[in-house]
């Protein structure tokens, strides 16, 4: 097991910079998710600490070694991809026990550990099978089998359950973070585009944007201190409201003024001209009466999930997703609402950047 | 009618239609096999008359009598499936590692290279025939049928073929062996050769009929009759100074495809494999 350190890391890819001047560390034992859109290089960020890809600058350290000249063959890293990349002409025992052969293992000791690592995941009565008569769920675990079962120094996983329907989705999230996290406690990096994957597995997550990364840091902190607009929409469902407005200060207190709406702001806001609002929906309140400090909107429509419903509402080009507590009805037209104080973000109108919350 | 029915005659008519013209075609090309196989049963005498008859009379096994007293039939056969052996063994060797190579390696030049060794597709091997024969000669390889042979060890149709069907595997699992500790050698032999088997029995197929079938190499590089191969050979026997005895040479040709039918009936789900890999990804 290994720390994994990468130091002004970037690649290009001809004229396409894939990943900028990438600074991360991530600590032994850690689960690490990279999180962002497609395109975002993460995958490459996965790949180059692979050694799949060669950085063009920058630093990869595994443990106590710059790892950019070793060939991945000797890397120790084991991967599991979104297709999973089992070998379709070997059974799922050839499969598990290929990278003990690639690394002359003797005969029993192979044997040995393929069982060991097959038991540990369920899946000891399959290693006669070849991959393509086993179903998504089974084909995961032989992917899992056969990156673990060369006790790798760092573990790598690409999107892993993407390829997976939605309850065996759910179920291989806790299952694949029990097993790195709690029981082998192994350095772990994970690629995903999904934020509840990252939200529920991840010690620390990083978020990349177009080759940049935006914010590190522990699933609370990624939530609830967003560092700049980019984090504040991409982690959250529905996304967080952005309302681009200016700040004006009295002697009745701090307002800020949308063009639509005007609301008060708690009192200890330092931010002056143009800013941009952030809460999320879950973060507000809704009235049907209209009370003092709140706004008069109104429901274009409502979005039901279940327990959950969320209501649309449109300001000319501005439109606002509010959580609705459970006695609004669709019938109801109007609706009162703010956001709460505790829950706001203030971002710096250009760089768009955390300034409050 | 409803226009249900309808759609369904029209469809049954299309159906009647396509078979009619694909079993015309069909006869088309069996024509000849099925007068060779007639004619084969029939004297000479018979067998050139015009308007041909379909019938033989008298029905005679004289032809295939021939055939077999020839002293170098035998050796005749073991020369070509030799031959044909070589041919096919060097080229499931050497067109599997090249088309790796050209398909999964990086290296300056590659495409270059690749277009080059394409473009020889389009010399016709008569042009090269007088080199290679000197190159052969220098060899001192004439008459010999592992100098023969060395002109077919690898093919570029074979590399080609080879080629579009490891590109056509997915990157991730030559990755994922990779990360399990295979080099480029390692993830040939471990994971590249073992999933080629339909297109290397795609080559395997097309490089026997070939070879078998081959008749101008063996004409011109063989001299003795004890080397040559069967086409050679039969086409030697049968042939006078003013006239040639076609019947015993087509008895000794059907002979001599029966292998090939027969590798067709058991494997032209390879063959038709073969087609598909070179035609779909490119």
């Amino acid at each position: 097991m290994a720390r994994v350190l990468l130091k002004n890391v970037t690649k290009k890819f001809e004229d396409v910079i894939a990943v900028n001047k990438l600074n991360l560390e991530i600590k032994d034992g850690e689960f690490m998710v990279l999180l962002g859109p497609s395109g975002c290089g993460k995958s490459t960020t996965l790949r180059m600490i692979a050694g799949l890809e060669t950085p063009t600058e920058g630093e990869i350290w595994i443990g106590e070694q710059i790892v950019n000249e070793i060939d991945p063959t000797k890397r120790n890293t084991a991967m599991v991809f979104q297709s999973y990349a089992l070998y379709p002409h070997m059974t799922v025992f050839g499969n598990i026990e290929f990278p003990l052969r690639m690394s002359n293992v003797p005969k029993q000791e192979r044997i040995k550990k393929v069982k060991e690592v097959a038991e540990f995941l369920g899946i000891a009565e399959l290693l006669n099978r070849k991959p393509s008569e086993l179903s998504g769920g089974q084909q995961q675990r032989v992917a899992l089998a056969r990156a673990l079962v060369r006790e790798p120094q760092v573990f790598l996983l690409d999107e892993p359950l993407s390829n997976l329907d939605a309850k065996i989705r759910t179920q291989m999230r806790f299952e694949l973070k029990k097993l790195l996290s709690y029981d082998l406690g192994i350095t772990t990096i994970y690629v995903t585009h999904d934020q509840v994957e990252a939200m529920t597995m991840a010690d620390r997550i990083a978020v990349m944007n177009k080759g940049q990364l935006q914010q590190v840091g522990t699933p609370d902190e990624i939530f609830y201190k967003p560092s700049n607009t980019f984090v504040a929409t991409f982690v959250g469902s529905p996304p967080m409201n952005l309302i681009e407005g200016d700040v004006l200060k009295d002697e009745k207190g701090v307002f800020f003024d949308s063009g639509h709406f005007i609301l008060e702001l708690p009192g200890d806001v330092d931010a002056e001209g143009k800013v941009i609002l952030g809460f999320r929906p879950q973060h507000t309140e809704v009235s049907i009466e209209a009370r003092e400090g709140f706004v008069k909107g109104k429901l274009l429509g409502i979005e039901k999930l279940g327990v959950e419903s969320y209501g649309h509402l449109v300001y000319e080009d501005l439109e606002l997703i509010i959580k609705l507590p459970e006695n609004i009805r669709p019938s109801m037209g109007e609706i009162y609402w703010r956001p709460r104080h505790d829950r706001m973000y203030i971002f710096d109108g250009k760089a768009r950047n955390l300034i409050y919350g | 009618m409803t226009p249900k029915e309808k759609e369904r005659l029209i469809k049954r008519i299309w159906i009647v239609i396509t078979y009619v013209v694909l079993i015309g075609f069909a006869l088309v090309y069996l024509m000849p096999f099925i007068r060779s196989l007639v004619a084969s049963f029939m004297t000479w005498a018979q067998a050139s008359q015009y308007p041909p008859k379909w019938i033989p009379s008298p029905f005679t096994l004289e032809n295939y009598e021939k055939l077999f007293r020839l002293e170098l039939f035998p050796k005749w056969v073991r020369n070509t499936a030799l031959y044909s052996g070589i041919i096919v063994a060097g080229n499931i060797l050497f067109s599997s590692m090249a088309g790796y190579a050209f398909a999964r390696l990086r290296f300056p030049g590659r495409d270059v290279i690749f277009s080059a060794l394409l473009s020889l597709l389009m010399i016709p091997m008569f042009v090269t025939l007088v080199p290679n024969y000197i190159i052969i000669y220098k060899l001192g390889l004439i008459d010999n049928i592992l100098g023969l042979s060395l002109l077919g060890l690898v093919n570029v149709s074979s590399i080609f073929l080879m080629r579009q069907y490891f590109m056509s595997l997915s990157n991730e699992i030559f990755e994922a062996a990779r990360l399990d500790g295979c080099g480029p050698i390692k993830s040939f032999f471990y994971i590249a050769l073992p999933l080629a088997k339909p297109a290397l029995g795609a080559v395997a197929v097309y490089q026997f009929l070939g070879s078998w079938n081959a008749f101008i190499g063996p004409l011109i590089f063989l001299r003795t009759p004890e080397h040559f191969t069967l086409p050679v050979g039969l086409s030697f026997a049968f042939q006078r100074a003013m006239w040639t005895e076609y019947t015993p040479i087509i008895a000794g040709s059907l002979v001599a495809s029966a292998p090939t039918i027969l590798l067709f009936l058991i494997l032209n789900k390879y063959l038709i494999r073969g087609i598909v890999i070179t035609g779909g990804k490119g």
